[in-house]
């Protein structure tokens, strides 16, 4: 029995589902539903679903997708994972604008506040950027070229954002670390400047936010792990501010 | 110290400076074991006795050897030795864990692994994405001093630095007066032994600058 498994790792990965995933629009306009490899958008103005065509080639996802978000401006949307196509969609036509080839799977995905920049994380740690500064939503899909920005490294990254002001790109892996990095006005040159680290956590890290008050416009970054915390952080000093513990507790 | 080989997270700082060793695996030799490791770190302790010093290492049984010496040095030497120390530890996964932003004044890379393979090259401890965990480290003015027998590898870790924004080369004279570019090669037992088969050495020594924006 196992010996059949093996021999049909390659052509039968579906025993393994990736988990579902589902984002919002920031004006709540639409909300995206990854399911497998199948993309599924629904249009909360118009009350319907909504059609993808993709002229891209290859065109939809073939394999898992990993990691979909909407830019915070409204007007992208990227969505990436096991085939190892980043596909960059206006968020208004719905047409595919971009596609991406990474090396590697695709394990998370962002896209900076001002909608130029698109980042996202292989498995082997490494953080790409694409520069999306000249496309127009009205050409056919331009294949573009990620550069390499930062590496976490022989790690898996599980989180990417950029801090609301946009100066910071912030990076969580699977060995509990949070690099804070300045993101520079030329990143394709890479981004060498590390800001902090957030370090606290005892297990791997899960996810990242921010989380902005009106007396605190910059924001706090907030962080999940499967130590069964949320942590609050400040970003430029890397402090921790403060912890949740989240697990389940005995009544 | 007991203390610090144990505990992962950031070690508060002494308001010493701190020199810091890095000793990737060599290219492996099991006759190597017992060579003797730790000579720079050992070197640099009586010549700057004010300074904290720690080992990195991989390995286990160097580890473990490196720690004995230094035990024995303190017992023959009354108050001294007593500002190096070693931790095993993957260095390139958990430098933040032991070092403040800025903490360290020198880092050292000796005969490192050259990882000849290029789908290996990623592994190489000089590389441009682990600089920028370095020189977050390092501080401003701090230098990093590499050298190695495999001029392949010289030339990458050389070329690596150069590229890097935040590092930038020692002139030819500020590599003449600085007493401790000497001792890469005389005071470790790796350089000692190149040096006894007429093999030649390659030294790269950069410095932490603020970059040009």
């Amino acid at each position: 029995m196992e010996e059949k498994q093996i021999e049909e790792k390659e052509t039968n990965r579906n025993v393994e589902v990736a988990p579902a995933l589902i984002a919002v629009h920031p004006n709540q306009n639409s909300v995206a539903v990854a399911i497998g490899s199948d993309l599924r958008v629904y249009d909360l103005l118009g009350d319907c679903a909504v059609s993808l065509p993709d002229d891209s080639s290859p065109p939809f996802h073939k394999d898992s997708i990993r990691a979909i978000r909407y830019g915070a401006n409204g007007k992208l949307f990227v969505s990436a994972g096991d085939d190892k196509v980043v596909k960059i969609w206006s968020a208004e036509s719905w047409k595919c604008i971009s596609a991406v080839c990474s090396e590697k799977r695709v394990s998370a995905v962002a896209i900076s506040n001002d909608g130029q920049h698109v980042c996202f994380a292989d498995k082997f740690g490494v953080v790409w950027v694409v520069d999306l500064r000249d496309i127009n939503g009205n050409q056919a899909v331009v294949d573009k070229k990620a550069a390499p920005l930062l590496a976490h490294y022989c790690s898996i990254i599980t989180s990417l954002e950029f801090s609301p002001d946009g100066q910071f790109i912030i990076s969580a892996d699977r060995d509990f670390k949070i690099r804070v990095t300045v993101f520079p006005k030329g990143p394709l040159d890479g981004a060498h400047e590390i800001q902090s680290f957030c370090l606290g956590h005892t297990e791997f890290v899960s996810c990242l936010d921010f989380v902005c008050t009106v007396d605190y416009p910059q924001g706090y970054l907030v962080s999940g792990s499967g130590d069964s915390t949320v942590r609050l952080w400040d970003i430029i000093s890397g402090s921790l501010l403060d912890t949740c513990e989240v697990g389940a507790k005995d009544i | 110290m007991l203390e610090q080989e144990t505990n992962p997270t950031i070690s508060k700082s002494t308001g010493l400076p701190r020199k810091r060793f890095y000793r990737a695996r060599a290219h492996s030799n099991p006759l190597n074991i017992g060579c003797g490791f730790g000579g720079l770190l050992i070197s640099l302790s009586t010549l700057f006795p004010e300074v904290l010093m720690i080992g990195m290492e991989l390995r286990d049984k160097v580890t473990e050897y490196v720690k004995e010496r230094i035990l024995a040095l303190r017992v023959s030497n009354p108050g001294q030795y007593q500002n190096i120390s070693v931790v095993r530890t993957n260095s390139m996964k958990y430098i933040p864990n032991y070092f403040e932003k800025g903490q360290l004044t020198k880092m050292f890379f000796l005969f490192p692994d050259p990882h000849f393979k290029e789908k290996n090259h990623r592994r190489r401890v000089i590389s441009p994405h682990l600089l920028d965990e370095y020189a977050y480290v390092l501080g401003v003015g701090g230098i990093i001093y590499t050298i190695t027998d495999v001029e392949e590898l010289g030339d990458w870790m050389r070329s690596c630095l150069e590229n890097h924004p935040m590092f930038e080369a020692l002139t030819k004279e500020e590599l003449e007066a600085d007493p401790v570019v000497k001792l890469l090669s005389s005071a470790t037992e790796e350089g000692q032994k190149v040096a006894r088969n007429g093999g030649q050495t390659f030294q790269a020594v950069f410095r932490r600058i603020v970059p040009t924006s």
